[in-house]
C-alpha cells in the first residue's frame, strides 16, 4: 500500500515521507500555500524566477545551472498553480539517486541545492538584486502576456474569468502586468520575506528514505515562525442567477467553445464521486456521449471533453469547431446533458467511467511527481484516505447517485473565440 | 527463440523473440510498476509519400497525410468501435503518426492480455467504406486547424519549409484540408497492405509481465501472411536550403523564432547514426542551454528569456539542429548565433565543459528509464534505425570531445542556416 509518513515538523511546516525504492530517482518538493488574491498573485508569481537568477553560495544562473549538470542532471522546477482559491508556490527537485551513480554525497548535495535555491537567495545591500527583479518583471510580463498563444488554454481561462468574475478563483495565477509596474528589489524581497515566514509549507520526499535522512530534513527544516497563515475554504456557489454568453474575435482558423458550469456538489460530499463518474460519461473519454455525437456521429470537431474543477465544483466543456457550427454543436451537448440527467446511460457506460477513473488513479503510483501531487492534493482536502480507498470508494457510486449529480449541473457561461473575417 | 539483452549499468534487460510472420516481439519486464504498456508500430510515417508496392514497377505517390488518416480509420471496425472495447476492459488506447512512424498504444492496470489481443487484432483488420472514409474527413480538418491555430507548430513547420527543397519532411503529418479530400478507400487499401506487413512492424511491451504468455497472446491473435517486399522512394535532396528566411503573422503577444541548421552528413543508421545524435545535441548543449555563456549572455542583454534552447533530430534521410525561443529581435538573435558559429571552435568549446556534459547525460538517462513511456517511445524510435537503447549509455561514454569539434566546423556553417519567425499580428 502506498504510504505517507507525515511529520508536523511544527510552526506550519509539514515533512511527508514516501518510501520507495521503484525509481531510479528521488524526488523533493516544497510547496508554499497562499491564499489566492488579486494584491499578491504577481508577485507570487514572479518570486520562482528571480530566486532561480542566484543564491549565495552561486550568485549567478550561470553557476547554478553548472553545478546541476555536475549533478548528474539533476533537475530543478518551479511551478504557480491555483487549486480553488489558494495560490500554489512549489519548488523541485528530481535527481538520479547516488545509489545508481555510486556517488554517496549525490542525494545530500542536492537537497541542500534545493534549500539554498529557495531559503538563501542571492542579495545586495539587502534585497534582492535590481538588475535581476528589473529583468524578471519583464520576462514575466511577457509569459503573462503570452496566454494569448495557446488560444485553447487561453478560451478555457476566458470562460473561468467571465463565470467567477466576483469570485477570486477567477484570477489569472501568474498575475496582471499592470501590477508588476509599481513592483522593484525592495517591495518583492520584503514579499517574500512575508512568504517565507507566514506560509504553511508542505515538503515531500519521495525515493529511499532512511532514518538518518529523515532526521536530517526534521532538523533541517526546522524554522522558528508564528503568524502563519491560515487559508478558508473557498465557497462554492450553486445557483446559478443568470446564464451568460460572450464571444470575443481573434485572429483563429478554428472557434473554440467553452462551456462552464455550475455543480454545487463539493468534494467533500458523498456524491462527489457521483459527479466525477457523471462527467466521465457525458464527456471523460473516447466513449463518452460529447465523443461519440459531437466527433463520432457529427463529425463537428477533433477534440470535445469535460472535466471537473474540484476545488471550485465547476465543470468544463471545451471543444474546437467550424465557426458556423456553434448553434448546431451547443444544441447537441446540451441534448447530451439533459439526457444524462434522464439516466439515458448504461450499466456498461457506469462500469467503463469507473474502471478509467480507477486506472488513471491507479498509475499515480508510477511517478514519484504524482505521487507527491496526489498526497498534496489530499493534505490540503483534510482527505486521509490511502490511494487504495480512493480507488475502492468508486465502487460504491450507483447509477441513482449519478443521475442526482448530474441534475445538479447547471449551465452558467458559454465562451466562444471567433474568427476576425 | 527468446534472446536476452541485459545492461549492468542500468541494471534493465529486454527479451524478444523474432516469430514466423517477421514480426519482432520486445519486452521489458518492470516489476513493481502498476501500469502495463503495449506499442505496436509499424515503420510507416508521414514521410513515405512515394513507393513502389510488391509486384509492381511503377512508383506510386499518395496524397499528404495519409499515413495519419490511416491510423485514425484503423479504429473502425464493423460491429462494435474500437475505443469502446478497450474502454471496456479499462485500458486506455491512443495512436500517433509522426514523420516516420504509425503507433498503436494502450495502457491498463488490468486485463492486459486480452487488451493485447485486441490491439494485435485491430491494427491487423482494416474495415474501410466509403461512408466511413468520407466521415473522417470532417474530423481531420478540425485537427488540421487546431495545429494551424498553434504558432510553436506553424513556426517549426515553416522552419522545415524553409530548409528542405524536395523531401517530404517538410509537409504537415496531417497534411492539408485539402490533400485529405483526395483520400480515397482504395488508396488507404494500398498504403495498408504495402506497410503494414508484419516485417515491417514490432511490438513494444513493458511491465510486470510474463514474456511467455505476451508470446503465447501474439502468437494466437496475430494475423499469418507473406510480408511483401516495397521500396520507399525519395526525391533527390540537394544540399542547399530552400530558402533563408520565412516569416509569416499569427495573433501572438511575442515573435517566436526558430533557427535550422540543415545537415548534409546523411545516411547513417545504427551506432553511426545514434553517436552523430548525441554528439550534435552535445554542441547544442554546450551553447544553448543556461549553463553556457552564450545563452546566459544573451538572457542577460534581455534578447531571449526561458524558453530559449536547442535539439537535434534526425533520420537516415533528413537532419536538422534547431534553436529555438522567443524573442522581440528574433532576425538580432539568428546574427548572435551566426557570428558565434564563425568565431573559432577552441574560443567556444572546451573539454571541461564536455565532461560536466557526460555526466548530465547519464543521470538523464537513468531517470528516464523511470518512465514507461520514455523507454517505449524510445526504444522503438531508435530501433527503426538499427539500434538497441540500451546500447546508449556505451555510445555516449565512447564519444570523444575531438568528435564535437570536427562535426561543429562541418555541420554549424552559414550556408545551412535558415531562420523562421511568427510575427505578432497587429490588433486593430
Amino acid at each position: 500500500m502506498l504510504k505517507s509518513k507525515r511529520i508536523e515538523i511544527g510552526n506550519g511546516v509539514i515533512l511527508n515521507l514516501v518510501q520507495t525504492d521503484k525509481f531510479k530517482s528521488n524526488l523533493l518538493s516544497y510547496y508554499f500555500l497562499r491564499p489566492l488574491n488579486r494584491d499578491d498573485v504577481t508577485k507570487n508569481a514572479l518570486l520562482p524566477l528571480v530566486l532561480k537568477r542566484g543564491t549565495k553560495n552561486y550568485p549567478d544562473n550561470l553557476l547554478i545551472e553548472k553545478e546541476f549538470e555536475n549533478m548528474y542532471g539533476a533537475s530543478y522546477s518551479s511551478a504557480i498553480n491555483k487549486r480553488g482559491e489558494r495560490h500554489i508556490i512549489r519548488f523541485t527537485m528530481e535527481w538520479a539517486s547516488g545509489d545508481y551513480l555510486l556517488d554517496k554525497d549525490q542525494d545530500l548535495k542536492v537537497i541542500k541545492m534545493l534549500k539554498d535555491l529557495i531559503f538563501n537567495p542571492y542579495l545586495e545591500d539587502g534585497v534582492f538584486k535590481k538588475d535581476y527583479v528589473a529583468q524578471e518583471i519583464e520576462n514575466h510580463k511577457n509569459r503573462i502576456e503570452g496566454k494569448i498563444n495557446d488560444k485553447r488554454q487561453y478560451a478555457i481561462e476566458r470562460c473561468l474569468e467571465t463565470m467567477c468574475k466576483n469570485e477570486n478563483f477567477s484570477l489569472y495565477q501568474l498575475g496582471y502586468t499592470e501590477d508588476l509596474k509599481d513592483l522593484d528589489e525592495k517591495k518583492l524581497f520584503e514579499h517574500y520575506n512575508k512568504i517565507i515566514d507566514t506560509s504553511i509549507i508542505e515538503i515531500f520526499y519521495v525515493g529511499n528514505v532512511s532514518e538518518e535522512l529523515e532526521k536530517y530534513l526534521i532538523e533541517d527544516n526546522n524554522m522558528q515562525r508564528d503568524n502563519i497563515v491560515s487559508i478558508p475554504r473557498e465557497k462554492i456557489i450553486s445557483t446559478v442567477s443568470q446564464k451568460t454568453a460572450v464571444s470575443e474575435k481573434m485572429d483563429v482558423n478554428q472557434g473554440k467553445l467553452v462551456i462552464g458550469y455550475r455543480t454545487g456538489i463539493p468534494f467533500e460530499d458523498k456524491l462527489y464521486n457521483a459527479l466525477l463518474i457523471a462527467s466521465d460519461i457525458f464527456g471523460g473519454g473516447p466513449n463518452s456521449k460529447l465523443f461519440r455525437n459531437v466527433r463520432e456521429k457529427e463529425s463537428l470537431a477533433y477534440y470535445i471533453g469535460s472535466s471537473i474543477l474540484k476545488y471550485k465544483s465547476l465543470m468544463i466543456v471545451d471543444s474546437g469547431i467550424e465557426f458556423q457550427n456553434y448553434n448546431k454543436t451547443v444544441d447537441i451537448i446540451n441534448e447530451q446533458l439533459e439526457e444524462l440527467k434522464g439516466g439515458k446511460f448504461s450499466d456498461e457506460d457506469i462500469e467503463i467511467s469507473k474502471k478509467s477513473i480507477k486506472t488513471s488513479t491507479e498509475s499515480i503510483k508510477d511517478s514519484a511527481f504524482l505521487i507527491s501531487e496526489f498526497f498534496f492534493s489530499q493534505n490540503i482536502c483534510k482527505d486521509i484516505r490511502s490511494l487504495e480507498d480512493v480507488i475502492n470508494d468508486f465502487d460504491k457510486v450507483t447509477k441513482a447517485d449519478i443521475i442526482s449529480a448530474a441534475e445538479s449541473i447547471s449551465i452558467d457561461t458559454i465562451y466562444f473565440m471567433k474568427g476576425k473575417n | 527463440m527468446v534472446k536476452e539483452i541485459y545492461n549492468d549499468r542500468i541494471k534493465e534487460k529486454i527479451l524478444y523473440e523474432e516469430l514466423d510472420t517477421g514480426l519482432k516481439v520486445f519486452f521489458m519486464p518492470k516489476p513493481g510498476f502498476t501500469k502495463k504498456y503495449a506499442m505496436f508500430s509499424t515503420h510507416y510515417g508521414s514521410i513515405d509519400n512515394m513507393f513502389i508496392s510488391k509486384g509492381e514497377t511503377d512508383p506510386t505517390t499518395v496524397p499528404e497525410g495519409i499515413a495519419h488518416f490511416l491510423e485514425h480509420k484503423l479504429f473502425e471496425e464493423e460491429e462494435a468501435n474500437i475505443f469502446d472495447k478497450f474502454s471496456a476492459l479499462g485500458a486506455n488506447i491512443n495512436a500517433y503518426t509522426n514523420f516516420n512512424q504509425t503507433s498503436y498504444l494502450f495502457y491498463t492496470t488490468d486485463n492486459f492480455y486480452e487488451s493485447l489481443e485486441l490491439l494485435i487484432k485491430f491494427v491487423q483488420s482494416p474495415y474501410l467504406t466509403d461512408e466511413n472514409v468520407e466521415k473522417e474527413k470532417g474530423i481531420i480538418a478540425q485537427e488540421i486547424k487546431m495545429y494551424d491555430d498553434n504558432p510553436r507548430w506553424k513556426v517549426f513547420f515553416n522552419c522545415l519549409k524553409a530548409m528542405y527543397v524536395n523531401h517530404p519532411v517538410k509537409i504537415d503529418i496531417a497534411g492539408t484540408v485539402e490533400s485529405i479530400n483526395t483520400i480515397t478507400k482504395e488508396l488507404l487499401y494500398k498504403c495498408y497492405d504495402t506497410f503494414y506487413s508484419p516485417m515491417n512492424m514490432i511490438l513494444f511491451i513493458v511491465g510486470d509481465l510474463s514474456f511467455d504468455e505476451i508470446l503465447k497472446v501474439v502468437k494466437d491473435s496475430e494475423k499469418k501472411g507473406s510480408s511483401g517486399e516495397f521500396t520507399r522512394i525519395y526525391e533527390e535532396e540537394p544540399n542547399e536550403v530552400s530558402q533563408k528566411l520565412i516569416e509569416e503573422e499569427m495573433s501572438v503577444n511575442i515573435p517566436l523564432f526558430y533557427i535550422g541548421f540543415k545537415d548534409t552528413d546523411l545516411g547513417h543508421t545504427g551506432r553511426e547514426a545514434v553517436k552523430k545524435d548525441i554528439v550534435t545535441n552535445m554542441i547544442l548543449d554546450l551553447l544553448f542551454t543556461p549553463s553556457a555563456k552564450f545563452y546566459s549572455d544573451l538572457y542577460n542583454e534581455g534578447l531571449v528569456d526561458q524558453t530559449f534552447g536547442a535539439y537535434y533530430t534526425g533520420k537516415k534521410t533528413y537532419g536538422h539542429s534547431l534553436v529555438v525561443g522567443q524573442s522581440n529581435h528574433p532576425k538580432l538573435v539568428k546574427e548572435k548565433v551566426l557570428d558565434l558559429i564563425q568565431r573559432p571552435v577552441e574560443d567556444i568549446l572546451n573539454e571541461e565543459d564536455f565532461l560536466r556534459l557526460k555526466k548530465k547525460n547519464l543521470g538523464g538517462f537513468l531517470m528516464g528509464f523511470n518512465s514507461e513511456e520514455f523507454i517505449v517511445n524510445n526504444f522503438i524510435d531508435m530501433y527503426f534505425d538499427d539500434f538497441n537503447l540500451l546500447d546508449y549509455l556505451d555510445v555516449v561514454e565512447n564519444v570523444q570531445f575531438n568528435d564535437l569539434v570536427n562535426r561543429f566546423k562541418s555541420h554549424f556553417v552559414s550556408d545551412n542556416m535558415v531562420l523562421s519567425i511568427i510575427k505578432a499580428s497587429k490588433d486593430e
